[in-house]
Parts: structure tokens; sequence; C-alpha cells
């Protein structure tokens, strides 16, 4: 049996579509077949609520009278991205407040999210038609123009689980590692997680709406860092970071409930996005896909205690979520960096959204690169 | 004779004891003592984080004895504060909680705080991205 998106939407527009999250689709799988699947199934939601460094938002604050050209500003202490245009600036999630290493971007975009007033601070050479030289006022989201979250890489497709061997402890953007295999470290939500139900990516792709932040958006582009052609396990999802996305969406709109920002022990500021992504169940190949479960899903053990991170091994998602793995004949604490609770309210949230008619599925406008590689820095 | 367990601080004066006081609680009165934390500088107050078990005549006594000796014992009441309305649940804390005292529950994937079973050894405090932690070195 095969359907196509105009089919689904038609039955999500006379509300007749059957709609699951992931982790409803994975234990249902268990005891139904593909083509059963396929038959009964329409969309399922997929979700992810993880750190994400490589995340921002554009704004236009409007001219003042008389008008500057912002050459360097500061968002509550926070230096922001001025080579743009005059107005424009673009706040990176991991900049930090030069006095305040656990205060950030992302604080200044979860404040803007959150209604909240935020001090800005401008300063410029002054030209003939930009004359003013230095400005110092508030913004908040009610007196800017845009909000406008472009987060260039998003969602990594799986993601490797971080122990340190070494005998200190290691701050990283995977969290706090105790020394000598102490805990270990994971990010993704699983069966959850939205390119691991689609791994090569046939419904997911270049303009496909999705759940960001809290409201809708769109998958912009590939993700930064995309890789397509990283080995895959044999149920056909890929054992490392692999695929990414590329997401935007107009942040006035979000919520500070999905919007979170975050601060990793002496490594850093960074930002968790909630991201949701139905998935049109069009043939058994797709409804294979989204059967996938945690225990189905591989991922590799590095150690950050060595600057290389070698792989000491491998495990499943089923293993790191019971809370212990085994490595080394040690028996490890395992703690997740994305919030399976916060995932599974997205996947929630959206299967209401898709149920009542308010989510239409969108087709891919352009699929995603096949067989992309990646580039790494010589320093020549 | 029952056994009990209790959880304080024990403040030093600046011009402390020159007595070897944990050593003597436990050579002397027969008293486990777990130190939990440390905040001692020299030639200024210290602060002890101790949890001290055994009998409880054993534990009276030693409790009397550092009456004695001037220190200030306030029983703990809560050592690391959590604001967990803010929690997002992802988990980072769980996995460095020796104590099992924070964990995540595997059902609802909520995290879980068991306050009883903290030693506040602080590593939460760090590890939370969201600095949801403190430390509340303080008493009732």
């Amino acid at each position: 049996m095969k359907k196509s998106i105009q089919e689904i939407n038609e039955k999500i527009r006379t509300g007749k579509a059957v709609v699951l999250t992931a982790e409803e689709l994975s234990s249902m799988g268990k005891d139904h077949t593909p083509a059963e699947v396929v038959r009964k199934v329409d969309v399922v939601t997929t979700a992810t609520f993880g750190p994400m460094c490589s995340s921002g938002m554009f704004i236009n604050t409007g001219h003042a009278n008389p008008p500057i050209r912002m050459e360097k500003a500061t968002l509550n202490g926070v230096p922001v991205f001025t080579g743009i245009a005059a107005v424009d600036l673009y706040i990176g999630a991991t900049e930090n407040h030069p006095e305040d290493p656990a205060y950030g971007g992302a604080h200044i975009i979860e404040e803007l999210i959150a209604g909240k007033d935020v001090e800005l601070e401008a300063h410029a050479k002054g030209t003939d038609c930009y004359p003013l030289k230095d400005i110092k006022t508030s913004i908040n989201r009610e007196n800017i123009n845009e909000m406008l979250m472009f987060n260039p890489r998003n969602a990594y497709q799986n993601y490797p689980v971080a122990v340190n061997t070494s005998n200190r402890i290691k701050y990283t953007y995977m969290g706090s590692l105790l020394p000598r295999l102490g805990n270990a470290n994971y990010s993704t939500s699983g069966e959850l997680s939205p390119l691991l139900n689609d791994p090569d990516m046939r419904t997911i792709g270049m303009g496909t709406r999705i759940f960001l932040g809290g409201t809708s958006g769109y998958i912009s582009w590939h993700g930064t860092q995309f890789k397509s052609d990283a080995e895959v396990n044999e149920h056909g999802v890929p054992v490392s970071n692999a695929a990414t996305l590329a997401v935007i969406g107009d942040a006035s709109r979000m919520s500070p409930e999905f919007i979170k920002a975050a601060y990793y022990e002496k490594y850093g500021v960074s930002m968790f996005v909630g991201i949701g992504i139905p998935i049109p169940v069009l043939d058994e190949d797709m409804a294979l896909r989204v059967m996938i479960r945690n225990e189905q899903i591989s991922t590799r053990i590095l150690d950050y205690g060595d600057p290389d991170h070698p792989e000491l091994g491998r495990t499943n998602y089923r293993e790191l979520m019971s809370g212990e793995i085994e490595l080394h004949k040690k028996k490890i604490k395992t703690a997740s960096l994305s919030s399976i609770f916060q995932a599974r309210k997205i996947a929630d949230i959206l299967k209401k959204q898709v149920e009542e008619g308010s989510f239409l599925l969108t087709e891919p406008l352009e699929v995603f690169p096949r067989g992309k590689s990646l580039n790494s820095l010589d320093i020549r | 004779m029952a056994a009990t367990k209790k959880r304080m601080v024990l403040s030093f004066p600046a011009d402390s004891v020159n007595e070897p006081i944990t050593y003597i609680l436990i050579k002397e009165y027969d008293v486990m003592i777990n130190i939990l934390n440390a905040d001692i500088s020299h030639g200024r107050e210290g602060k002890l984080l101790i949890e001290i078990s055994g009998q409880k005549e054993s534990v009276n006594g030693a409790m009397d004895y550092l009456k004695g000796k001037k220190v200030e014992i306030s029983p703990v009441v809560k050592t690391i504060l959590f604001n967990q309305s803010a929690c997002i649940h992802c988990g980072a804390c769980s996995s460095l909680c020796f104590p099992g005292a924070l964990s995540i529950d595997q059902d609802s994937r909520e995290l879980r705080f068991f306050p009883d079973k903290c030693v506040a050894c602080e590593l939460c405090i760090k590890a939370c991205p969201l600095r949801l932690f403190e430390l509340n070195f303080g008493v009732n």
C-alpha cells in the first residue's frame, strides 16, 4: 500500500488521519508488520529537545532618530554580530558575556522570547546617512521589528556517547565527565529523534514544516557539518553523528518553554532547542523506518579523556536509557543531555495539532545531498 | 541500644581547638564520621558538614564532647537546594549523582530528587546546565 502526502493531508483536513508519536509507533511495531502499520497509521510525530550550540537569532531593532549604523553592539553586555545592515543584528547562542561566562546569547534569546526588556548598547563611527555614534536603550519583543531564529545546525542524527578514562574530571559540551569512566553522557532522544525515524531523509528535506521552539518553523537547508555517507548499522541508521538540519522560524511566536539557555561548566553557553517533525507513513519502507526501537539504534562510545576521542565501544539507546551501560567490565551510570521528557511533550503537542488539522505536512522542495562527506581543517 | 545517624554542620571558632577532633570522636566515642563537605581556612571560622552515626549513647557522648570544645552544632535540614519547577528533565546531573539522590524515572523520564540520599557532594551544581542547584551550607 502506498499513500501520497496529498492523500494524508486530505485525511488531516477532514480529521481522519491516524497519528501516533514515534514512541507509540515503536511499541506498536513489536507486533505489527510494516504492511499493517502503513494501513493503520498515517503520521508519526518525532521530537528532540537538546542543547544545540549552532543556533541564534536575527533581530531588526528598527531605526532610531537620528539613525545609527551599529558597528559594535551588546545586548545586556553580550556582544552580538553587527556585520550586516545598519540595525540587523545576529545573536549567536554561544556568545558569552565578557565578565560572566555563564551568561550569553542563549539567555538573551530566551529573555526576548519571554517578552523581557534587554538593554541594547551600540557604537558606530557615524556616516553622512547614519550620523548617530552611540546609543543606549532597551528593546523587547514588542518594540523591535523581527525576531528570526535561524539555526545553522540542529537536530543531529545520532551522536556518540561521551566518557572519560583520564584521571581528572573533564568539563565538556557533553557535560561533566567523571574520571576513570565515572559516568557516560549521551544526547539523543533515540526512537523519538526526527532523523533517526527517516534516516534516508525521504520525507524530511528542504522546506519541511516543523515544530520549532513552540511554534511552526521550517527546515531551510541541510545543516552545516551535514554528513550523509556515515556508517549505518543493520537497521539502516547511522552509528554516529551524521545528518543535521538548518532551521528557521519566527521567534516572536516561540515559547521559553521550548527554547532554554544552558551553561556547561568550563565549556560555555548553549541553547536547548525544541524541534518536532511529523513523518508521513507513505509506504512499507517508511513504516519500517518509523518502527525503529531504541535497541536497534546503536551509537559509539568515545573517550573525551583523550584529545583524539578514540572509540572505546558501542552501545544502543535501550541500554543508555536504562541508566547504566557496561564498558571495560565496569558498570557506568548514564545520563542524557537531551530531555526525553520535553521531547515527548513536543511529540504529543504535534500529534494533537496534526489530529486537529492545524498542522499539515509538506513535501520536501528539494531532497538533501546524498553521499556527502566532511572536510577537516588542515593546518597549513 | 538503638543506632542513630545525624547530619550536621560543625562550626569551629577562629581560635579553633588544637585537638584532632575527628580522631577523638572515632577513637573515644566509637562513632562513624563521614565528612561530606569542609570549608576550613586557617585563622577564620571553619565549617564541616558531617554525617555521624553509631549507637545512640555514643553519638550523644560525641555531641557533648563537641559542645565542651565550643564547637557549634547545627543539624542540617537541607544541603542542596533544587529549583525543581524550572527543571527541564535532561538528566545531566543524574549520571554524576553516586548516592542516587538524583535519577531519571524510567517511565515518566522525569528527574526525581531524593534529598534523604543526598550527601551534598556538589557535583550536580556544576553539572546542571540551567544552574538549578544551590548549596545550602546552612541549617534550620
